[in-house]
């Protein structure tokens, strides 16, 4: 099929970060510096740049090294309340909503060691949505600017 | 970027983690404090100057924590910002890690 340009579309009126990251765990410095980039442009506070990075992070992870993907691509946008974050990657299906919930209080010795990055994302988030479409992993969640915290 | 400093103060060994504790240094950050529980017998973790930690760097001070348990080397965490610890909190280390506001010495 002919490749056929789009039309060049109208400058962004959405305050958006949008960023494709290589399957490499390398990627994470420029995951944190657009981040902090974002999040301070839009003067959206410490807390929150700190959640999403946290939360970025841990998908990330989870998509290189659990789901061997090559590559991920996010889209980050403000909110009068806070922002949505809208992530995919193309590795198996995986649902972060239907997740097993590691034991927080198990002691040491039975400490489990997986698990506990998509809790933390599940913890620091509102409104998580997953839905698999044609392939893709397509994760949807929100996180308020004034959130109350766990 | 982590960075680690060691002194032995008041009969710890203060092991100061500087940076950011994520799936990229956390293997540092696990031999910095494996390192140190060999060497001492009561170590204290001071996090005053770690500005991120992700369940890649709280898997490294686990894995740390467990060691010293199996040696009986005292392990002790201090002085966590409010949003290094909310993390910890979140993923109920609280429960297994001894928490110091201060440092013990």
């Amino acid at each position: 099929m002919k490749h056929v340009p789009r039309k060049k579309c109208p400058p962004h009126r959405r305050y958006t970060l949008e960023l494709v990251l290589d399957g490499n765990l390398a990627e994470l410095a420029r995951l944190t510096a657009e981040t902090a980039r974002f999040c301070r442009q839009y003067a959206l506070g410490d807390d929150l740049e700190f959640d999403l990075n946290l939360v970025l992070e841990e998908l990330f992870v989870n998509s290189v090294r659990h789901g061997g993907c090559k590559a991920v691509e996010f889209e980050v946008a403000m909110t009068p309340d806070g922002v949505t974050l809208e992530y995919a990657d193309r590795g198996p299906a995986f649902d972060p909503t239907q997740a097993a919930v590691p034991d927080v209080t198990a002691p040491l010795e039975d400490r489990p060691v997986g698990g506990l990055g998509i809790h933390l994302a599940r913890q620091v988030m509102r409104d998580i949505e997953y839905h698999r479409v044609d392939g893709w992993n397509r994760i949807r969640m929100r996180r308020p600017i004034a959130s109350e915290g766990t | 970027m982590i960075d680690f400093t060691q002194e032995t103060r008041g009969g710890w060994l203060v092991v100061r983690v500087k940076g950011r504790a994520d799936a990229e240094t956390a293997d540092q950050l696990e031999a910095a404090l494996r390192s140190a529980v060999d060497q001492h017998s009561r170590i204290a973790a001071d996090f005053a100057a770690l500005d991120y930690i992700s369940s890649a760097g709280l898997r490294a001070v686990l894995q740390a924590a467990r060691a010293a348990q199996s040696k009986d080397v005292e392990f002790a965490v201090c002085g966590m910002s409010a949003p290094v610890k909310k993390v910890f909190d979140m993923s109920g280390m609280q429960h297994v890690l001894t928490i110091h506001g201060e440092l013990p010495c």
